[in-house]
């Protein structure tokens, strides 16, 4: 039978609320010995790893968070916990006033979620049919697809890439069809994770100046993690830094760096016509 | 953006895929038609390799020289009918577990049995043994001169049902331990039906009991097309009534939706830790 869910996400001003979740793993252990293999086979061993320890947070609308901590701190599986792709062990989490535990479905109509890893597009299609079978799937209204459809192709310069195959694509050019199809049903909270990883610089500033225009100008709750800090500090901001399963930081980047003890910056301006121009011409009078 | 899944839902979510297959095939036709052909004609060699048998010696155990040409008919069908809703791997659903795609369709506004039962549907590339099943059943009627009424009819449809019911449930069964083991069981389910298809075309009828039994229970391989062949010409093997398959298909249906379910917890809870692209979306 039908099971009506709630699905009002206006209820209250949080976009995100994680409160107290722990998400532990049972990983194998196995040695090369013999008598380990043995061992093996009786009783096998296993580890405890706590991906999660107790994390809460609040997200509120409209906020750029970044999300950031070093491999294996928890970053990814927080974003799979938001986007219910996990269950947590322990805690309550909302993403948009709604549990993702029990109503994904709902949740999806109106987050975007993207892996910098993964793609979402068909491969062996034009980027233009993955963004119809988008529509489709979504159920996204005519005239709400052609108005974000005209708004992706111009702001992301997609204009001679919509009858590209996802497979002929460079990474740069595959990630902004995969960002554009992930805005076609106008998502409130955007989920992304390592979105700049394997970028070159260009592909990168087009990147981070979009999703600051969207934060900006359409209010859009955007999380982004990534090993970058000068790419994060440049999108976000607020930072929450997350180490060994626990919130370390969470606050702006200018008390980040207090905190750090990291008072200095160093600002060097470059007349050049690229960034690379600029690096080399630094390049050379630190070597002179 | 309605949030009922409702019959028309259900036809836009066929069309789209029937129109990327569509583009698909027409994208490079040339590559398309040698797999359509190739895949004719690995069917049609199954098949004709049994029916030159039972034409040699004048039928197989029991049954005649049309009657196995019956049968092939439907096995060729069940073949079309898998290749058409199941080019997805939405059958073989052992390699999406075992390959960790299942976040791809965790992220999408729809309930994962919707999912499955449309993103794989390709009646262009697909249809070609469907066509030649149809034809081949179409001759052996008219051979074994059978009177073909309404209620026939909807018997045929109802036994295939019935069969591509089965095979989907063993594939969902078998597939389940994939989520305890997504690098060993990710080809688990093609091993499983792909690996006896032989058996599945062969008629049983004149075999020992001892082998009759196992294959019409522990496998379903007599299912596949012997034991609904033999029922739709009046003769259901075995003393058992016509009605078994479906009673068959409804206990390993209920069996793969438990132990299947209980894999997608173990799954939810755990996670993946194996991610490949490739055979992600064509």
């Amino acid at each position: 039978m039908f099971k009506r869910v709630q699905t009002d996400i206006y209820r209250t001003d949080s976009a995100v609320s994680i409160s107290g979740v722990t998400k532990t793993f049972a990983q194998w252990q196995r040695d090369n010995t013999g008598k380990g293999v043995v061992r093996n086979l009786i009783k096998p061993e296993k580890k405890v790893i706590k991906a999660l320890d107790d994390v809460s947070f609040e997200i509120k609308r409209g906020e750029f968070v970044a999300y950031a901590g070093p491999n294996g701190a928890g970053k990814s599986t927080t974003m799979k916990l938001l986007s219910g792709m996990l269950l947590p062990t322990s805690g309550d989490i909302y993403v948009l006033s709604m549990s993702p535990q029990k109503q994904r479905r709902a949740i999806m109509r109106h987050l975007g979620v993207l892996f910098g890893n993964r793609t979402e597009l068909w491969w062996d299609h034009p980027v233009i049919q993955s963004f119809e079978w988008k529509k489709v799937v979504w159920d996204i209204p005519e005239e709400l697809y052609k108005k974000n459809l005209a708004m992706v192709t111009d702001l992301l310069d997609l204009g001679g890439l919509l009858k590209t195959f996802a497979r002929e694509m460079s990474l740069g050019q595959r990630m902004r069809a995969d960002l554009a199809m992930l805005l076609l049903h106008s998502p409130k909270l955007i989920l992304l994770d390592e979105p700049t990883l394997g970028l070159d610089v260009v592909a990168k500033r087009q990147m981070i100046g979009f999703l600051k225009q969207l934060n900006e100008q359409d209010g859009t709750t955007i999380v982004v993690t990534s090993h970058d800090m000068d790419d994060l500090e440049e999108m976000a901001q607020r930072i929450l830094l997350i180490s060994n399963g626990r919130i370390a930081f969470d606050g702006d980047f200018e008390a980040l760096r207090q905190e750090l003890g990291c008072t200095k910056q160093m600002v060097y301006a470059y007349a050049a016509n690229s960034l690379e121009e600029g690096l080399a011409n630094l390049f050379t009078k630190w070597r002179d | 953006m309605a949030d009922r899944i409702t019959f028309k839902r259900i036809i836009k979510l066929l069309a789209i895929s029937a129109k990327m297959d569509l583009i698909w095939l027409l994208r490079d036709t040339r590559f398309a038609l040698a797999g359509i052909s190739a895949d004719m004609i690995s069917n049609i060699s199954t098949v004709s390799g049994v029916f030159l048998i039972a034409s040699r010696f004048g039928g197989i155990g029991g049954m005649s020289t049309d009657e196995v040409l019956f049968m092939m008919a439907y096995s060729t069908l069940i073949t079309g009918i898998f290749i058409i809703f199941g080019s997805g791997n939405n059958i073989h659903i052992s390699r999406i577990i075992g390959r960790g795609q299942l976040e791809h369709l965790f992220i999408q506004p729809l309930p994962l049995g919707v999912q499955l039962s449309t993103n794989g549907f390709t009646p262009f590339t697909g249809g070609s043994n469907f066509i030649v099943g149809i034809v081949l059943m179409a001759i052996a009627v008219g051979r074994l001169e059978l009177q073909i009424s309404f209620l026939w009819i909807v018997s045929l449809m109802a036994y295939l049902l019935t069969t591509v019911t089965i095979i989907i449930a063993r594939s969902y069964l078998v597939s389940s331990m994939t989520f305890y083991a997504p690098v060993a069981a990710e080809e688990i389910s093609s091993t499983a039906i792909d690996g006896t298809w032989l058996i599945s075309t062969f008629p049983l009828s004149g075999m020992p009991v001892f082998i009759q039994i196992p294959l019409l229970t522990v496998l379903p391989e007599g299912l596949m097309a012997w034991f609904p062949a033999l029922s739709l010409l009046g003769r259901p093997p075995l003393g058992l009534t016509g009605y078994y398959p479906m009673l068959y298909a409804l206990l390993i249906s209920l069996a793969a939706s438990f132990i299947f379910r209980k894999g997608l917890r173990y799954y939810v809870q755990k996670g993946s830790n194996r991610y490949l692209p490739y055979g992600f979306r064509r």
